[in-house]
């Protein structure tokens, strides 16, 4: 089979009909495809921490609310503009992400999801309960946002920066996982103390991985609350962490491209469920479950069956050399399937040096 | 005895009250290869464990080229120049064997996170050599040909071999071998043989080996080590050592402890 699809035309496809959506579709439609662009950031920062560096952390939904919160405040209370206000509110996401890579030295597995699910509950309170500050459970509004001198609405403006920002950090996370990060990542998710032993530090590479997820999230926060002009602690619970992990594990574990994929397909699911009014709870919970019982890997999967072009890389591999070819054929002194469990004696003796097949 | 690429000073170390070592000592000479025998809990892995910075010393020293490393963490160790393998495959499952070795070439790189993502020319070249250095690792074990394998579709005995090529590619000046024939048929075994000495003399590395096949360990060393019950209760050529009545007594279990 060739080639049906190639991913880049795949990608151009996306991206140039989301650019059209805001002069094609109703308010609704683009609001949804907003929404798609916010869900494809957070996947993707996610990804990177619990797919590439095997971190099962439970606290990216409440990332995603410090970024929206603490833009919308700093707006709010201090008066400052978006353009200030939302990096302001991105550092906030990406210091409390950072400081979650503490016990993430310590603590792995379902303790690491224990820990940090504490400090998403702790968020979630902070922003019901105090009230001084987070104006409460009933939320509150930002003020506007002035695109001016441009001539748009703060919709079509906050549009075209999600749309800016996924495709920035797509292009994002694919280079850096393609690259020694990436490596270490993948290391510290498969062998942790081999990776040590590598010579990867894993306090760095951990405090990286939570850093990374806390700016995806972050950001993706910040233009929600410009998005829906209102911040309120119901868009950021339990629920949502839901929506994230199933969009992840939805799209691929471990794959950025998948994570493009899982936004897209969770957001038009999400709207499909309330159009059918079932419980978006139960629809999700189940859906998370089948696909880590049946698909751990998601859809890119049968998308890399269909298509060898989908095929991904850790490492950078030069344009010219990604041919399997490039390595030589297995000698024909060899007639090993490398399948099967041991079988040392039909292993052709060490080659001299240098003498594998160019 | 001239200045050693690895030194094992009064180490202790004990486990919820147990003694795993016991005020320690050895040298491990440069360029030789040494083997590590004793029974069953006789503290080898923690030996090695201790020297890889894995386990912290209740007390003693360990010295890389007369530097104490005690206390280091394993990554500042590896960095020092210190590699190991462990009893059981390590190699990635998440990566091709090509990209294994390339992530043993880690420190290699000096690439941030921007130059990774605008993937800089320097990022680029950087990539360029280490995946040459890498397939030329894996042509020293004869092994190019597995370059774009998944790290777990290969035989356990082939996954050995390119653990071992792994702690090599970054030119370490100390190589710990944590059995690395376990699981071998007798074939594998004499092609182990075979590889480390070619490890010793055309790449100048000191190897420390723990090993229970006793023809490769007596075969293979320059010296062996003997410990017993966290104790070191023989140490010198192979055949000073097999003859030693201690170390018989050690196996054949005449008398528990020492």
């Amino acid at each position: 089979m060739q080639v049906l699809v190639g991913k880049r035309a795949f990608l151009t496809a996306l991206f140039v009909f989301l650019f059209v959506i805001p002069w094609i579709a109703n308010e609704y439609h683009t609001f949804v495809a907003n929404l798609i662009l916010l869900y494809v950031i957070l996947s993707l920062g996610l990804n990177l921490l619990i797919g590439f560096a095997g971190q099962l952390a439970l606290a990216n939904a409440a990332m995603y609310g410090i970024g929206a919160y603490g833009t919308g405040l700093l707006m709010k209370h201090f008066g400052l503009p978006f353009w200030i206000s939302a990096p302001g509110g991105v550092a906030i996401a990406v210091i409390s992400g950072t400081l979650l890579a503490l016990p993430a030295l310590r603590l792995s597995g379902i303790y690491l999801a224990l820990a940090t699910l504490a400090f998403a509950q702790f968020t979630f309170w902070l922003m019901t309960h105090w009230t001084p500050v987070t104006f409460g459970a009933g939320g509150f509004i930002p003020p506007p946002i002035d695109f001016s001198p441009l001539p748009i609405t703060q919709e079509t403006g906050i549009y075209y920066l999600s749309w800016g920002a996924a495709l920035v950090l797509y292009v994002f996370a694919k280079h850096a996982m393609e690259s020694p990060i990436g490596r270490a990542f993948v290391a510290i998710r498969d062998g942790e103390v081999a990776a040590q032993a590598l010579g990867i530090d894993l306090l760095k590479y951990k405090s990286l991985a939570f850093a990374l997820s806390g700016f995806y999230a972050g950001v993706a926060g910040a233009l929600y609350s410009g998005m829906l002009g209102f911040v309120g602690p119901e868009s950021f619970d339990l629920l949502q962490m839901v929506l994230h992990k199933a969009a992840v594990v939805l799209g691929g574990m471990g794959s950025v491209i998948g994570s493009l994929i899982g936004g897209v397909l969770l957001t038009v699911l999400v709207e499909l469920t309330k159009e059918f009014k079932f419980s978006i709870e139960v629809a999700f919970g189940g859906l998370l479950i089948v696909f880590v019982l049946f698909q751990p890997n998601g859809v890119i999967v049968f998308v890399r069956r269909l298509l060898p072009g989908w095929n991904e890389r850790l490492h950078y591999v030069p344009p010219g050399k990604e041919t399997e070819e490039d390595f030589g054929a297995v000698p024909e002194t060899d007639p090993e399937a490398p399948a099967e469990p041991d079988d040392p004696a039909e292993v052709p003796a060490t080659q001299p040096r240098g003498g594998g097949p160019v | 005895m001239t200045e050693a690429a690895l030194r094992v000073r009064g180490v202790s170390i004990a486990f919820g009250g147990v003694s795993a070592l016991d005020t320690v000592d050895v040298d491990f000479p440069p360029g030789e290869i040494t083997g590590i025998i004793g029974p069953n809990g006789a503290g080898k892995t923690t030996l090695l464990n201790v020297i890889c910075g894995m386990n912290p010393p209740d007390a003693g020293n360990v010295f890389l080229e007369e530097r104490t490393i005690t206390g280091l963490k394993p990554n500042r160790i590896a960095e020092l120049g210190l590699r190991r393998t462990f009893q059981s495959s390590q190699l990635f499952a998440g990566m091709t064997v090509l990209e294994n070795m390339m992530a043993g070439l880690h420190l290699m790189s000096s690439t941030g996170l921007v130059g990774a993502v605008l993937r800089s020319k320097r990022m680029r070249a950087e990539e360029e050599e280490m995946r040459e250095r890498a397939l030329t690792a894996l042509d020293f074990v004869g092994f190019r040909h597995f370059a774009n394998r998944a790290g777990d579709a290969l035989s356990f005995g082939q996954q050995r071999i390119i653990e071992i090529a792994r702690t090599l590619i970054h030119e370490p000046k100390v190589v710990l071998l944590d059995e690395p024939a376990v699981g071998l048929s007798v074939n594998r075994v004499a092609e182990l043989d075979e590889l480390l000495r070619r490890i010793r003399d055309e790449r100048g590395v000191t190897l420390v080996m723990i090993e229970h096949v006793i023809r490769l360990v007596m075969g293979v060393s320059d010296r062996v080590v003997v410990l017993n019950s966290g104790r070191k209760i023989a140490e010198g050529l192979p055949e000073t050592v097999r003859a030693d009545p201690a170390v018989a007594e050690a196996y054949l279990g005449h008398q528990a402890e020492s």
